[in-house]
């Protein structure tokens, strides 16, 4: 009963994944919602020809066991049921690659207008974000870095191994650019809630596009062995909340101090952690 | 004009009162045109040669139509910016980028999300190029318009956007040292 629960009867919190979880993690872009749904329209088929299959099998033996029928047929040839076992398989995989395809492609859409570039910079091991649209000089871009939150010093109700120090503040029902690249070995910002997954590798920048269309923080984590503490690199840092469009007014203006308070508030990045830099 | 709707869909659900206000300046704008629409002509002719020029830069730095276009859209852009009076020539003076200026020159809360606009020679994931061909771009404009002219702004705006902040400074600091493997 106990496993039982665990496996169908929790809560899902929407953003962070939970022990024992089975399915994936609330969509909070179209783009996951796609994933989600092709998933669905998948398992469709799946369980259609598992259950098909698995009678054919249960019958045969059944059927042709050796007590019931000790002298097998031998039948080598059958024009009819060769046909049919080519062709229908044929439309099922046609039913399942197109919209396979169709989703495939549109993943790879870029965005014609994008509102914000955020460019994301993998680094042994933590993520350091870059705002630069509202430059005016080489020198000023709001930069911050984005380490885990250790084991040992997460507060009260935070995931542990989920928090960083310097959430990502992204407005929501935006189209968004990413750029991720890093600065010594590859990496890759991935973050489930959103269906993204983009490789970062070195001297190459990916593009990715998103466009949230939830409040919410959503957590991701670096899905590209990148060293030893690859699996402390929580950071695609996750998104941090993700506030209407009001919010850049205050960025912006405080765009021009790198580590503005405000952003840090917004973020609800309360440690010193950016003393390290 | 694209661009305008969309941003105007983007932000239509928080920002309805801010429209409206610009709806009121643009108005404001508009009508003493009407009245003397002479003068304005003559002042604007005047006040902003910079704005006739970047029309025609992009196709004298051998620019495509793409980019044509863009420049289009900016002088759009800026076009009722700069038939403001007073204080968009103060700005346009100190200029840095259009878009701070642009929203010092309203004083409005109003945020033009803007960024490096795709780019139709880059449609794939990987954007490399764009950021190393932008930045090439604004160099090749500098050089051919002299330091600091208003029409290379943006190109200046989309490698910063594009480009991490790592990559502008080696390759800065390649220029300064005549190393930068880019056609200049």
């Amino acid at each position: 009963m106990i496993v039982l629960e665990c496996l169908f009867l929790t809560i899902a919190p929407c953003d962070a994944a939970e022990p024992w979880q089975l399915g994936s993690q609330d969509a909070a872009t179209p783009m996951m919602q796609g994933i989600i749904d092709l998933h669905h329209d998948i398992f469709f088929f799946l369980i259609l020809i598992f259950v098909f299959v698995s009678w054919i099998l249960v019958r045969a033996l059944w059927h042709f066991h050796y007590k019931k029928n000790p002298i097998p047929q031998r039948i080598v040839h059958g024009t009819t049921i060769e046909i049919l076992w080519t062709i229908f398989p044929s439309i099922i995989l046609m039913f399942i690659a197109i919209p396979s395809f169709a989703l495939l492609y549109s993943m790879d859409e870029v965005v014609v207008d994008p509102a914000i570039t955020i460019k994301a910079i993998g680094h042994q091991w933590y993520w350091t974000y870059e705002y630069s649209d509202y430059n005016s000089g080489d020198e000023q871009s709001l930069t911050f870095d984005s380490y885990t939150i250790p084991e040992d010093d997460p507060e009260l109700g935070q995931s542990r191994l989920l928090e960083v120090d310097n959430r990502v503040v992204v407005p929501e029902k935006t189209h968004l650019r990413i750029i991720v690249t890093p600065a010594d070995v590859p990496h890759s910002w991935a973050v489930p809630s959103l269906g993204v997954k983009c490789d970062a590798v070195p001297g190459r920048l990916n593009q990715t596009s998103i466009s949230v269309q939830r409040e919410g923080v959503y957590y991701g984590q670096c899905s590209e062995i990148c060293g030893t503490n690859h699996a402390f690199m929580r950071a695609p840092g996750n998104i941090g909340r993700l506030l209407s469009p009001l919010w850049l007014s205050r960025t912006n203006q405080g765009a021009s101090h790198p580590r503005s308070k405000l952003l840090q508030r917004a973020a609800g990045a309360v440690w010193s952690r950016g003393a390290r830099q | 004009m694209s661009k305008v709707s969309v941003k105007q869909y983007l932000l239509e659900e928080k920002e309805k009162k801010s429209d409206v206000a610009v709806k009121s300046v643009e108005e404001s704008e508009v009508k003493p045109s009407v009245d003397a629409p002479t003068e304005e002509i003559v002042q604007k002719t005047e006040e902003t040669p910079t704005v006739v020029d970047s029309e025609v830069a992009p196709g004298a730095t051998g620019g495509d139509s793409e980019v044509s276009d863009v420049a289009a859209g900016d002088s759009k852009e800026t076009s009722p910016a700069d038939a403001n009076p007073a204080p968009s020539e103060e700005s346009s003076d100190t200029a840095e980028s259009e878009n701070t200026n642009n929203q010092e020159a309203e004083e409005t809360p109003e945020i033009k999300l803007e960024t490096a606009p795709a780019d139709f020679r880059f449609p794939t994931t990987n954007q490399t190029r764009h950021c190393f061909t932008r930045y090439i771009e604004y160099h090749r404009c500098i050089a051919a318009k002299g330091e600091g002219a208003p029409e290379c702004d943006k190109f200046a705006k989309y490698y910063r956007s594009l480009c991490p902040g790592e990559w502008v400074d080696r390759w800065n600091e390649q220029r300064e040292n005549g190393t930068f493997p880019g056609p200049l």
